[in-house]
This record gives C-alpha cells, structure tokens and sequence, in this order.
C-alpha cells in the first residue's frame, strides 16, 4: 500500500487525531498567551523583574521537551492531557512575554504622554492606547507560540497525551511492518500541515484585529 | 485682571542632581494671556510647564489654578481642565481624528451627541472640513495638519488653561510661520490663558502676550511683555538671549498706523505739469508723488522729469513700495530699502494716499519705543520702592 492510498484509507483516524491536536494546542496557547500577556505587562516598566522573568521563561524553552514531559508527569502524578497541556503552557511563555513586553516598551513615549496629558488614568492608558498599539507585537509572539507548541504537542503522546504523536509513536513501535513509515509520515504530515495552518490564521487574525491607523 | 495660574516656591529636584531643575519658582499668569516661557536649553522651561499638568510632579512648593491649589488633586481630573500640546503631538494613530479629538469629552462621559457637535465646531476652527477629516487616520495627515488635529483635541472640552510645549518646534519655517499665525486668530476667538515653551525667542516675541525669559533653574531673568523685554533688558543674561537686532525685532511687532506719519508733496495727474512743479518747488523733498482721481499713489517724478509739455501718466517711476497701516515697521522698512525714493506710501484700504514713511519716522519709532519700556520699567521700580502692590510682572522679575 502506497502512502496516499494509506492516507485516504485512515483519513478519519486523521482528521480525528488533528483535531484534538488542534485542540491541546489552543488550549495550552490560550492559557500560555493570558499568563505570558499578563507578565509581560506586569514587569515592561521594572527592568529588574522583566529580566528575571525573560530569562526564567527562557530557561524552561532549553528544556527537551521528552525530560519536560518526565518531570511533569512525576510532579503532577497523571498521564494524559493535562500534564501535556502544562507543558504547552510552559513553552508558550517566552516568545509571548517577550513580545509583549517588547510591544509594550515600543510604544511611543510622546504618546502615552499625551495620553496622560488628557487625563487618563493608568489601566485606561493601558488597555485603550498602549495595549492596542503593542497588539500586533504581542500576537507575533502568540504566532511563533502556536507553531512551537503544535511541535512539541506531537510528544505529548508519551505521557497519554492526545494529538498526531499517536500515528508517529505507532510506526515507531511497528517499525520492522510495511505500514511503519505510512504512519510515522501521516503524522509528521499532519503536524506540519497544522503548524502552517495555525500560522495562517494567525496571521490573518493580526490583519483583522489590528487598526487601519497603524497597518 | 485675575491670575489663571499661580505657582509659588515651585521646585522639582531629581535624584542624583546636585542643582534642582527648577529652583523655588514664583511665577503668576494672568487670565486669557499668552505666557510665554522661553530659555536656553536644560533652563528648566519644560519641566516648569510639566510639573503644571503634574505630568512632572513638583518636589515642593504649590501650584493654584484659577486659585484653587492642585498640588495634590488627583492629576487625571486635573489633565481633563488642561489643554496639553507637544511638539511631537502625540496624536493615538490606532483611533480615528474624531476619536482622537474626543478623547476628554469621552473621559468626561459627554452624551454622543453633544461630541459629535463638537467635533464639527472644533475641525471649523483649526481650518479642517469635518467630512473629510473626521475618519481619517493620523498618518494620513500632514505634519501641520496633524498639530492642529493636537490644537483641536487639546480644546475639546474648552478647558480655561492650555499648556504647550514647543507645538510648532518640529514643523518646516513655512507651516511653523503659518500655524503660529492661524493660532494667534485662534486665540483672539478663543482668549484662553497659555503657557507656550520656546526655545526661539523670534517664535517668543511673535506670539506672546508676556514672555518669561528663564536662565538656569527656572529662575525668571525677566518676566514682561515682548515690547519691553526688547527695548529695556533686564540685564546682561536677556540681552544676550534676546541676541542682535533687538531693535529690529521690537520693528517687527510695531503696526504702521502706531506711528505718526510724515507728510510729503503730492500733486493729482489730472491737475497737470505746472500744479506738480509747484508742489515740488513748495517743499524741500526731490521727489513729488502724483495721485490719481481717487488719491491712490501713481508715480514718482523729479523735477527734472516736469520739464516740457503732455501728459504725466507715464514719466518717472512706478510707485512700488505701498504698504497699509496694518503692515508692520519691519515690513514697511523692509519695502523702503527696495525702493528707489527710500520712501514707503501708506494707503488706507481703499488705496488712497495716507502719508509716507521714511528713516527718520523709522527712527523715531524706536525711541519712541525704548522710552516707553524704559519708563515702564522705572514706574515697576518705583512702585515696588514705595511698598505699593507690585505688578504680576515685577514680582517674578525680583
């Protein structure tokens, strides 16, 4: 059986599979990107904690990501999603944070002056002018997360986790059976396909939510 | 006239400074004036206008407006009945001209309506049609365009005191001249107390109604109208700023119809050759001026040109220099020097021949000028000696 016959033979065990890939992956994102947008906007003004925190987040993107998965599954003490969607969580800080603070710091000086000088108070300045103008930045910074994290999700099977990892861990324990390389292939094809996929809608995402003003 | 602003012992001291950047000062702006403060650079003039929005908070001493003291109020509410204007104006270029303008009256949580009707009259006001510009975004406006979109936001919610910071400082000599010119009629429909921070003490001199000059600290050098700071400096340090040609700018800011004008022989061109000779012979000029029925300036003739017979429609020269009574000094001697005669014509709007101005009229215009600053001056003085409530103006200048 050749590979595209094996991939229209098992396209629902496929579609199935990337779907929770997807899935694991926008979860983890979606916490990763409220933490990592809330820290970068608690430490851009104090440069003390903002390079504690850069280089914490950095530490734990250097970890493999097979040792990762150990570690949080002997410290959470379960297999299966959750263990994995700590670790999405974790890898998704640094690019996010850094971004954020990144976009938040790039903000014209002369703008949040006068927006000072027109009376607004901290949290308005922050939420209706510095966050939107830093808003294409940060959502960099979530894109390069979600490509990142649909990689390291495919691992995630190790520990029980859902995902594409399942095909790929399948040819790996059949490796001497003539569908071995069909399914280590479907599924390294499929998380390429997503990641390319995530990176577009994201990038459409940054077109339509950010102003015409600083397109 | 009351005061709008009051500082009293105002000082802002930075961690790790030997000297504060501004040093106990007192200074008082009268209310629907232009105040300019202008200094060298590191004088402190910037930091003094911020510390009155509280954008810089003061280390000590207290601010008052309109003699209510805002030290310690809460610094947004204070904002919100400040207009504020920077040189890089600082427009949010994420929301449209119309949001942008409406960014206080929407803090201020005015009815929609009533924004929307503002909106209108403001972008009347600077000269912008509202159709066009209202949904624009800022980087699609010019750069003049743009400060008077910062004008118009600052004016939004018609706050009594506008603060700004070199508004014009970053704009090409042609737009600079043009808004500052656009902001003095501005000003003129709108009287609000302004305190505008130069560098360039030509911009000082055009555009205030009073002038601080600020020498380092923040400490006031002199702190009087523009008239008197060119005619009768303080001392060495305002002399100095003020550079050459203090004369020349105190020319600019004198009008034709201030000064007396001085007559010269005319003659109409229909009254003919002989009436223009004996107006010529009547007087000790080389020059007659010829007029024609409705008295406007025609030509030049000399003597010698009123020989012979005909018509005088076409002998000697063009009448050039003509300026009206509005024109100033420095734009009537400027005239003068392209002139031929050496004489400029005033005309009333009509165009009808008013009287001339030569250098001896120019002359008598600055001391005219310098006696009377001089003797401002003095009276400040004497009236400060005899224990009497000084003026705003010689308390800041002690």
């Amino acid at each position: 059986m050749n590979f595209v016959e094996y991939a229209v033979e098992n396209y629902d065990r496929l579609l199935e599979l990337s779907l929770d890939h997807v899935a694991v992956v926008l979860v983890g994102l979606l916490i990763g990107g409220v933490i990592g947008i809330a820290l970068g906007i608690t430490v851009y003004q104090r440069p003390h904690l903002r390079n504690a925190v850069l280089n914490v987040c950095g530490v734990i993107l250097t970890v493999p990501s097979l040792a990762m998965y150990a570690l949080l599954l002997s410290l959470l003490g379960t297999i299966g999603a959750r263990p994995v969607i700590v670790a999405l969580v974790l890898y998704s800080l640094l690019p996010i944070v850094r971004n954020t603070v990144t976009g938040l710091s790039g903000v014209d000086a002369a703008i949040v002056e006068s927006a000072k000088g027109v009376g607004m108070g901290r949290w308005r300045r922050l939420l209706s002018i510095e966050f939107p103008l830093a808003w294409p930045v940060v959502l960099v910074g979530v894109r390069v997360s979600a490509v990142l994290l649909v990689g390291v999700a495919a691992l995630g099977t190790i520990i029980g986790g859902p995902g594409l990892g399942e095909l790929i861990f399948a040819g790996l324990r059949v490796i001497t059976s003539p569908n071995a390389v069909n399914l280590a292939l479907l599924g390294t094809l499929g998380v390429v396909v997503i990641g390319m996929l995530l990176d577009a809608a994201f990038l459409l995402l940054s077109r339509l939510t950010t102003s015409k003003g600083v397109r | 006239m009351t005061d709008m602003i009051a500082l009293e012992q105002l000082t802002k001291n930075y961690p790790g400074q030997a000297r504060p950047a501004v040093d106990k000062l007192d200074l008082t702006i009268p209310e629907g004036e232009i105040v300019i403060l202008v200094g060298p650079s590191g004088c402190g003039k910037t930091t003094t206008l911020k510390m009155i929005n509280r954008i810089i908070e003061p280390s000590s001493g207290i601010i008052r407006l309109q003699g209510e003291d805002v030290t310690r109020a809460d610094p947004d509410e204070l904002r919100r009945r400040i207009g504020y204007v920077i040189q890089q104006v600082g427009l949010f270029p994420h929301q449209t001209i119309g949001r942008n303008i409406a960014a206080v009256p929407r803090l201020l949580g005015w009815s929609r309506q009533r924004i929307a009707d503002r909106l209108d009259e403001l972008l009347h006001l600077v000269g912008m049609d509202p159709a066009t510009y209202l949904g624009r975004y800022p980087k699609e406006l010019s750069g003049g365009q743009r400060q008077r979109i910062g004008v118009a936001r600052a004016l939004a919610a018609d706050p009594p005191v506008m603060l700004m910071d070199e508004p014009f400082g970053a704009l090409d000599p042609i737009s600079r001249e043009r808004l500052q010119n656009e902001f003095l009629r501005l000003q003129g429909q709108i009287g609000k107390t302004i305190v505008f921070v130069t560098h360039d003490i030509d911009e000082a001199i055009k555009m205030g109604d009073r002038i601080a000059i600020l020498r380092e600290g923040s400490t006031v050098a002199q702190y009087d109208t523009p008239e008197t700071v060119l005619a009768a400096p303080a001392d060495d340090f305002v002399k100095e700023f003020i550079g050459s040609g203090a004369s020349l700018k105190g020319l600019g800011l004198a009008r034709v119809r201030e000064v007396s004008l001085a007559d010269w022989p005319t003659s109409q061109i229909s009254a003919g050759r002989e009436a223009a000779r004996r107006a010529l012979d009547s007087s000790d000029h080389g020059w007659v001026l010829l007029l024609d029925e409705q008295r406007r300036p025609v030509r030049w003739v000399e003597a010698r040109a009123l020989q012979g017979e005909g018509s005088l429609d076409r002998v000697g020269l063009e009448v050039r220099a003509i300026v009206e009574p509005t024109a100033t000094l420095v734009g009537a001697l400027e005239s003068m020097l392209g002139s031929r005669v050496g004489v400029v014509v005033v005309v009333d709007g009509s165009g009808a021949f008013l009287g001339t101005i030569d250098m001896r009229v120019i002359m008598s215009a600055v001391e005219v000028m310098r006696a009377a600053a001089h003797k401002r001056v003095l009276d400040d003085r004497r009236r400060v000696h005899a224990g009497q409530e000084p003026p705003a103006n010689a308390i800041a200048a002690q």
